[in-house]
């Protein structure tokens, strides 16, 4: 099959769905690679690299629709593209299958395969190829330095010869990919930095990443975020005023907000209100990350950077990732060869279109004439749903003190019973044996007891130090080789002789490397 | 100097013996507690070589100065993680000791009778209407005889019927515990396959020599001359190699804490045939201790003591549950990061650090680490490794500070809050099946939850099973990565990478 990628059409747009490095790759699984002139010109991949990389350059897009039997790309089709869309050809890209029926329709009606790239489920198999993901990631990183570089002050606090800086305080609201990332960055440029998500099991990740969480006072059983395949679902009334109760305590603290909040196909929720942003000191910087979906904060502008009347910088760029082109497009590029992959099982360069596997089916919004959106749930589960778990009643006073009454009882039959059993084993060994015998069996028995009371109390780390001491001593055999070596037989002597000799060795042997082993163990 | 004085030395000795025992309960007091042991030693061998009956004192002076450079040589030479081979090799030495002294208590019963004979005497005659026996031999003979002949020439005959069976009890524990510990050594060292194996016949074999030693045992009782003894012995021996033989490699911290108990007991057996309380006392120390251990090990493997001795993995019911996903590794640069990245860190080592001998480069990884502030612990499951304790006494002596070291008890429940978990040569420890799959054959074993971590890395030498050849679900779940290769090149690999 021949797979291409025009030119983006959009303006502004300068990613490119496919890189030198991403072809080659694809050339493996037994396909050839077109490309229109001059599409990777804008994120840095001349004409020249990707010739060398085996791929074939055609001048127009028109002749590059014509050529490629799978035409690969960022954005969403304009409408002429829509137009060169034929019969059996598909369409890899973001095709925001939500709210773009009529191009769907036509696409369908076309007989052309459409492949969403935001419908690749969220499942682990399908993390390879999950380019909202690799793009919001970009973005997270993008928004940092973006605020950044409209902020006027060090991220990081410092005391200089030339005065003291503060360090500044980030807000970043939802903990998604995005999120997180835009996390990291700022910790790592040293900003102080406090997160916020509607989903508390985040606060881990959030945590762990090295922000604080910013936790409500608010108790309401939370949809469990594995329920929604890990995205955000819309909260109660009650749950936002709590919210934005907290957000408005932080409006006047906090230097960067960067707000990340979407629901999937929906318009994004307004969380950073206009009292918010006056409350803001001057100089201050919100991102917005969620302006295409009308933005988090109603001030924002789409595509645009606007200074408010105190001085707050507002950012509603939607192009992050097209701002790191290079980046982003290795990063697509990779995305959309990852799917292919998935597309070609046999890496003959024949595409087997299978409707039956999660992900390729979950992606896919057209095929054979058919509308097929939205798709079934997943067969496998993204996250694991938080078993619920059983607590065991807590036992009553009455209950845990008849317990251990009963437990008591239990222990006195077993103690009483074991004792009259020994007892009586010994009363019957007495009649038997001569008197001789049971002052040392006393004493046996006696030292077996004291044995069990002192080992108990040995330490777990101590078990090997046990068994070399107890080692040694037990060589106290000596004691009968020494009494017997006197002996007037030769024969006696002798077996009396080897036994002292390696008993000896054992005494040695063990009571030394006790010691060693000993004088390792240190505290720190 | 009579036996009045013996005694109390001996009093004095077996005290600092319990002291000894007593004082391992923690690491500071075992220090002092090792000094208690070597006195009560040196008092209990001083006062018997003082002491009446003892004779050729240059003889035994010699052989214990011989003994004690050949047993300095083996303490200082041997190293940490050879502990395990060394300590069975040593139980084999006591064992031998006890059957030599076994077979001299024979000999002297029966040179007794030969010189009671030749006096026209019955040794262990009862003299009419007491309890007492008559000695019956002249004065001079007797007080030419050595302290033990002297010893036996005032038993009864149902006292000296008695010392039989001791002697016979002693010597037969003690061939067991020999052989029993060459074969553990054998298989320590890696010079015997540590797989069980068990010759055709298998229990039946060795319950047959178990029935044959008790006919043995009864005929040489009733007379039957000292042939029956040394059969005896070739019969406990075939025991203990075949017993040991039939039990895998996973089992050895049980096994060696079972041969230390035996070797107590044998001991414990000569001393009553010798009347000798101090040898009865430490005897029954040494082998109640042991019995304890290994209590405690099979406790730790949720194994029943008698189908461990018996040997092999009981026969698992139906099917196991089939193991899912894939093995995902790793390189050295990805554990560096998640490692750099994490707050709280715990090490599970096992025996496969051991044998790489790995600890050092544990140890410096764990310095580094540490110093950056991070919090690091190492897991200690109570049957990691081949030894009770031997995970301990490796990281003690690669100087890992022991308060860092926790057992699982103690470290289990902390599992969720830790970032990552490396697992170092061990397997079966942490072994979800052994909760998740009640079919699985270590079902039931606690295990450590090391899953539970954020991110779990395995350093390994390659994907086969571990010892128990039993498949580990833990290396293919999600969150844990297989860093394989020889886990001391692995561990001192992490340590340039970790800033």
């Amino acid at each position: 099959m021949k797979i291409g990628t025009p030119k983006e059409v959009i303006e502004g747009e300068a990613r490119v769905a496919m890189t030198p490095d991403s072809a080659l790759q694809l050339q493996k699984l037994g396909h050839d690679c077109v490309i229109e002139a001059g599409a990777g010109k804008a994120a840095g991949f001349s004409d020249k690299d990707y010739k060398s990389a085996g791929v074939e350059v055609v001048k127009t897009a028109a002749a590059l629709w014509k050529a490629a039997d799978v035409v690969a790309k960022v954005r969403p089709p304009v409408d002429a593209e829509m137009k060169r869309l034929r019969d059996g050809q598909t369409l890899i890209s973001f095709f925001n299958p939500g709210g773009n029926e009529t191009q769907m329709n036509a696409a369908a009606k076309k007989g052309a395969t459409v492949v969403a790239m935001e419908m690749v489920p969220r499942i682990s198999r399908a993390q390879k190829m999950d380019a909202l993901s690799s793009m919001a990631n970009i973005a997270g990183y993008r928004a940092v330095i973006e605020a950044g570089n409209n902020f006027g002050r060090f991220f990081t606090g410092q005391i200089t010869a030339a005065g003291k800086v503060p360090p500044a305080k980030v807000l970043v609201v939802g903990a998604g990919v995005a999120g997180l990332a835009a996390i990291g960055t700022s910790t790592s440029l040293g900003a102080i930095t406090y997160a916020f998500d509607v989903r508390p099991e985040v606060a881990e990740q959030v945590e762990s990443m090295g922000a604080e969480f910013v936790y409500l006072d608010f108790e309401e059983e939370q949809t469990d975020g594995a329920a929604t395949g890990g995205y955000a679902s819309v909260s109660s009334p009650e749950f936002r005023e709590a919210q934005l109760a907290k957000f408005r305590e932080l409006a006047p603290e906090v230097d960067i907000v960067i707000t990340t909040a979407l629901i999937p196909n929906r318009e994004a929720p307004e969380l950073w209100t206009e009292d918010m942003v006056k409350a803001m000191k001057p100089g201050s910087v919100i991102v917005d990350l969620a302006a295409e979906k009308g933005g988090n904060c109603k001030l924002t502008v789409m595509d645009e950077k606007i200074v408010t009347d105190n001085g707050v910088t507002i950012i509603g760029y939607t192009d992050f990732p097209s701002r790191m082109a290079a980046q982003s497009s290795s990063l697509y590029a990779t995305n959309i060869r990852h799917l292919m992959t998935d597309l070609t099982p046999d890496k003959d360069g024949v595409i087997n279109h299978d409707m039956e596997d999660d992900v390729i089916r979950g992606a896919t919004v057209t095929h054979a004439k058919e509308v097929t959106f939205p798709p079934p749930p997943p067969k496998v589960q993204a996250i694991a749903a938080a078993p619920k778990k059983e607590v065991a009643p807590e036992p009553t006073p009455e209950e845990r003190k008849a317990a251990e009454v009963a437990a008591f009882k239990k222990q006195t039959m077993t103690q009483v019973g074991l004792l009259g059993v020994g007892g009586l084993l010994l009363l019957l060994v007495g009649l038997v044996a001569p008197a001789s015998f049971m002052q040392h069996f006393i004493v046996f028995v006696l030292s077996v007891f004291v044995g069990f009371q002192v080992i108990w109390g040995v330490s777990h780390s101590l078990h090997t130090p046990l068994m070399a001491v107890t080692n040694a001593i037990s060589s106290i055999i000596i004691l009968g080789a020494l009494i017997q070596i006197g002996s007037s037989s030769f024969l006696i002597t002798l077996l009396a002789a080897l036994a002292v000799f390696m008993a000896a060795i054992n005494i040695f042997g063990g009571f030394l490397v006790t010691r060693r082993m000993l004088a390792m163990f240190q505290k720190s | 100097m009579e036996f009045g004085f013996t005694t109390a030395a001996y009093v004095v000795a077996a005290v600092l013996f319990i002291f000894s025992l007593g004082g391992l309960s923690g690491q500071e007091s075992a220090k002092r507690a090792v000094w208690y042991g070597i006195v009560g030693m040196g008092i209990a061998v001083l006062a018997t070589l003082i002491g009446p009956g003892s004779g050729l004192l240059l003889l035994s002076l010699i052989l214990i100065a011989a003994g004690a450079a050949v047993g300095y040589q083996l303490a200082t030479k041997v190293q940490m993680t050879q502990m395990p081979e060394l300590v069975a090799i040593m139980h084999s030495l006591v064992g031998l000791a006890a059957v030599f002294v076994g077979f001299n208590a024979d000999i002297m019963i029966n040179t007794m009778s030969t010189l009671f004979a030749e006096n026209g005497q019955v040794l262990g005659a009862v003299k009419e209407g007491t309890r007492h026996t008559a000695i019956g031999l002249p004065k001079e003979i007797y007080n030419d005889l050595s302290a033990f002949g002297q010893l036996i020439a005032k038993k009864s005959s149902v006292e000296i019927g008695i010392l039989r069976i001791e002697l016979v009890l002693g010597i037969w524990i003690g061939a067991v515990t020999f052989t029993g510990s060459v074969i553990a050594y054998g298989k320590l060292a890696g010079r015997v396959d540590s797989a069980a194996k068990k010759l055709p016949g298998g229990h039946m074999l060795n319950a047959g020599a178990a029935a044959l030693s008790l006919i043995l045992t009864i005929m040489y009782l009733s007379g039957s001359g000292s042939w029956t003894l040394v059969l005896l012995t070739l019969l406990a021996l075939f025991i203990g190699y075949h017993l040991i033989m039939g039990i895998g490699g996973a089992d050895m911290p049980v096994v060696v804490s079972m041969l230390n108990s035996y070797s107590g007991w044998a001991a414990a057996a000569i001393g009553f045939s010798l009347g000798n309380d101090l040898l009865i006392v430490v005897g029954a120390l040494v082998g109640s201790s042991g019995a304890i251990l290994s209590y405690i090990m099979c406790k730790a493997m949720n194994r029943s003591f008698v189908s461990v001795i018996l040997g092999g993995f009981g026969g698992a019911q139906g099917e196991q549950m089939a193991v899912e996903g894939e093995q995902i590794a790793i390189d050295a640069d990805g554990v560096a990061a998640a490692l750099n990245e994490a707050q709280s860190i715990v090490i599970i080592p096992g025996y496969g650090m051991a044998v790489a001998q790995a600890q050092q480069a544990v140890s410096e990884l764990t310095n580094k680490l540490r110093a950056k502030g991070k919090n690091v612990r190492f897991a200690i499951h109570p049957v990691a490794g081949r030894l009770p304790g031997h995970m301990n006494v490796l990281l003690a002596e690669a100087r890992v500070p022991y308060d860092i070291v926790l057992e699982m008890d103690e470290i289990n429940d902390d599992f969720p809050d830790t970032d990552v978990a490396i697992v170092i040569g061990s397997n079966d420890i942490v072994n979800p099946a052994a909760q998740d799959d009640p079919n699985s054959p270590i079902a039931g074993m606690p295990v450590l939850e090391c899953w539970k971590a954020k991110q779990v890395f395995v350093s390994k030498r390659g994907q086969g099973t571990g010892y128990s050849g039993i498949e580990n679900p833990l290396f293919y779940k999600e969150n844990t990565r297989m860093f394989y290769g020889d886990a001391k090149d692995s561990v001192s690999s992490l340590l340039p990478k970790i800033d």
